[in-house]
């Protein structure tokens, strides 16, 4: 009976509800505040992890009971960076924003937006709730949320440990939309053939977001791209651009699909030549076209601005702030995040499938000189098991600028045998599991002035950064 | 140890199957091993890619690879098959080397019938079958492979696959299983030989970390062009290393169908 969500409306079960969710959110709460207290991670998804236990319905109670517009952003990459752009541009225009922003986007760091946010009776005094949520998670979290407006960034070929396949992701995903209400917005990354394709049956509204110019990408989609045949009959597409991976502006020659007209387009996009500064974009939305700086580098951070700025529209919030908004966007959480230590700098990067390592060398390619590296893996549940995907990671492009790697986490030897038939020599690769040692040797080799890129898996990233913590360089990533 | 060493005037020709349709868990790393450590001893090496519509006569080639892919890319990986079939038949008997993997052995195979949905034939390459199951096996996976000119040897890899393969008397293992599933999850072995034809469920890619198995199908090919040849030995202690890591993952997650689940919170 203590699981129970059923309407039982007695005096009785009713003031136990309360009871237990006052519990629940108390609970956790103290869990995020001694997980702080004591430095044993960033208090993200402990909280919301107690929480359900006691009240298993703590996250559908408190947002339920939110008169907040809610989104929801799920897809492979560009999550946490669209979720930080949306937060800015509901924040330029005055609005109040609750989200899950460490990147804990399990079931467990979603319900903690609930719990850290929201008063010991469940209220949350927010304008937007913003939620972003792993693939995976989509049919346990969406269900519990309601949400106004659904943001699908992309589907890549990620997690084949934990998903078994790309297609039944894509299935779970499409089942989701179909079901939600006629008076939700769906957004779509239309340059992905399959995400454009998903919702064809929904009731709720669909509207595309993407590129459309040829100023930047290539004639043809990388080797890694999953999807370059067409979803309703099969045949190779063919592709006028290729933005990255299998994202670009298709066709295909058999049937008649194609790519949806955008509702939200990128006409002109001008990236920084130097990999690092800001891009100029212009955007046409149904609002009229925008001039836009995007201060964040790369061609995936002009998906994640017009992703942000399609939901800020679809939940009504005015465009006039958008450029203030992205004024005040700072890199995520290790997504190509410059830290200055000493007189050295670090470019530390997060990367999880081929597309965001791709992404990420193809940066630094950009960035004069021969590199220093520390790459880092580790098998964990949230990182996977199988590492086949670092071989479509196309280290080859920069493996004459590697001056010397360092190759960490507990699977470093997966990455310095994927250099070694990339052809760096194997005397400028060094294994040093342990994290902080690893750092160490990797900025020895740094000469002063110098610059080292970390490019890492998820868990390795946080624990290269809780060591930069302690040496002052970073700050703890909860207080961002 | 990588500076191209002598020129040995030997080449190998590779025909390379789908290698846009069936890539799924980057087994274009299985590739790389074989171009590089041929690279490394002087063997050249001319890679062919063979699109779908295209009937190229596969004896010409001294390697095929055939490599995986998901249900929808199956399903026209074995339509198309069926037009190369013979060809590939005629290959194998005339004991061309083939490496395939996972959606490449089962269409290697009779046919595949997956758990839901039509059954896809296969090229009747390999005298086996495969049905599909309702659970996925999905770790990491250790095999004991004996062969003549290698004597025994451990094979690691990464299984993710939801087919049970089924044997036939015209073909042996690859090998038996030392932890994970293998081709059933029943009975104890992984993978298919067939003259120079070998299948098998093992991921990661497979070869990169198994540089004695990619040595064997490099001196099969040579030897079937060019008689008996004697590889010059490479250092391998990087690939060892990474062996030896794999080794200890599959022994560790031992009777787990998925390592995912099965992965302690672990620093």
């Amino acid at each position: 009976m203590l699981t129970d969500n059923s309407n039982n409306d007695s005096t009785a079960s009713t003031g136990l509800r309360k009871a237990r969710l006052a519990f629940a959110i108390s609970a956790g709460k103290l869990a995020g505040a001694s997980g702080r207290f004591f430095h044993i991670g960033g208090g993200t998804s402990l909280p919301g992890m107690i929480a359900r236990r006691i009240d298993p319905n703590v996250l559908k109670s408190v947002v339920g009971a939110s008169k907040a517009k809610k989104i929801v952003i799920t897809g492979s990459n560009g999550k946490t960076t669209t979720a930080r752009m949306t937060a800015a541009i509901a924040d330029a225009s005055g609005h109040r924003v609750s989200q899950n922003r460490t990147g804990s986007n399990l079931l467990q760091g979603v319900t903690s937006v609930a719990v850290n946010f929201a008063d010991v009776l469940g209220r949350l005094d927010s304008d937007v709730l913003l939620f972003e949520i792993d693939e995976a998670t989509i049919p346990l979290a969406v269900p519990e949320i309601q949400p106004d407006v659904v943001v699908i960034t992309n589907i890549f070929r990620d997690q084949l440990d934990r998903y078994g396949e790309l297609y039944s992701v894509a299935r779970a995903l499409n089942t989701m939309l179909e079901e939600l209400p006629e008076t939700a917005t769906i957004l779509l990354n239309g340059n992905d053939p399959q995400v454009a394709s998903f919702g064809a049956n929904a009731k709720a509204k669909r509207v595309f977001f993407g590129l459309e110019t040829t100023e930047v990408g290539t004639p043809v989609p990388e080797q890694s791209a999953d999807i370059v045949r067409c979803i309703r009959c099969h045949h190779d597409l063919d592709y006028k651009v290729a933005y990255m991976s299998h994202l670009g502006i298709y066709s295909c020659p058999n049937c008649s699909y194609t790519l949806p007209d955008l509702d939200i387009a990128a006409t002109s996009v001008g990236l920084a030549e130097n990999g690092e500064g800001p891009s100029h974009i212009k955007l046409r939305t149904p609002q009229g076209e925008i001039k836009l700086e995007i201060p964040l580098p790369g061609i995936h951070n002009v998906y994640n601005a017009a992703a942000a700025i399609g939901a800020a529209m679809a939940v009504g919030f005015p465009l006039d702030k958008v450029q203030t908004a992205m004024n005040n966007v700072r890199t995520a959480f290790g997504r190509m995040e410059k830290i200055q230590a000493g007189d050295k700098t670090i470019f530390l990067s997060f990367v999880k499938n081929p597309t965001s390592f791709n992404l990420m060398l193809r940066l630094i390619a950009l960035h004069p000189g021969k590199k220093h590296l520390l790459l880092a893996a580790s098998h964990t549940v949230v990182d996977g098991e199988d590492f086949a995907w670092l071989w479509d990671v196309d280290i080859e492009e920069i493996a004459a600028d590697i001056l010397d790697a360092v190759c960490s986490g507990n699977k470093p030897e997966e990455l310095a045998m994927r250099l070694k038939y990339a052809e760096v020599p194997t005397d400028r690769i060094t294994l040093i599991q342990d994290r902080e040692a690893a750092l160490d040797a990797a900025m020895k080799q740094v000469e002063p002035g110098g610059t080292l890129y970390i490019m890492s898996s998820y868990t390795p990233t946080q624990e290269l950064r809780r060591i930069m913590q302690k040496r002052g360089w970073v700050k703890h990533f909860w207080e961002e | 140890m990588n500076e191209n060493k002598k020129d040995t005037g030997m080449v190998i020709k590779i025909g390379h199957l789908y290698p846009t349709l069936l890539s799924v868990a980057a087994d274009r790393g299985n590739l790389f091993s074989i171009e590089k450590r041929c690279k490394w001893r002087g063997i050249g090496v001319e890679v062919e890619q063979i699109f779908v519509k295209q009937t190229p006569d596969f004896t010409k080639y001294d390697m095929i690879l055939f490599h995986g892919g998901a249900d929808r890319e199956m399903e026209i990986a074995s339509k198309d098959v069926q037009h190369k079939a013979s060809s590939l038949r005629e290959a194998a008997e005339a004991n061309v080397v083939f490496f395939s993997v996972c959606a490449g052995y089962q269409l290697l195979g009779h046919y595949y019938k997956p758990f839901e949905g039509p059954e896809l034939k296969g090229a009747d390459v390999l005298d086996l079958y495969t049905e599909g199951g309702n659970t996925r096996f999905m770790t990491h996976i250790a095999l004991e492979c004996h062969f003549e000119e290698m004597g025994t040897k451990v094979l690691v890899g990464y299984e993710n696959h939801s087919g049970r393969t089924y044997l036939g008397s015209k073909v042996k293992p690859l090998g038996k299983v030392l932890s994970g599933w293998g081709n059933n999850g029943k009975d104890g072995v992984e993978g298919a030989v067939y003259k120079n034809v070998f299948g098998t469920y093992t991921h990661g890619p497979s070869l990169p970390k198994n540089p004695w198995f990619t040595d064997l199908l490099i001196q099969r090919a040579l030897e079937r062009r060019y008689g008996k040849v004697k590889l010059v030995p490479l250092d391998d202690s990087t690939e060892n290393a990474a062996h030896d890591a794999a080794l200890k993952l599959a022994m560790d997650f031992k009777g787990t169908m998925s390592a995912i689940e099965a992965t302690p919170w672990k620093k």
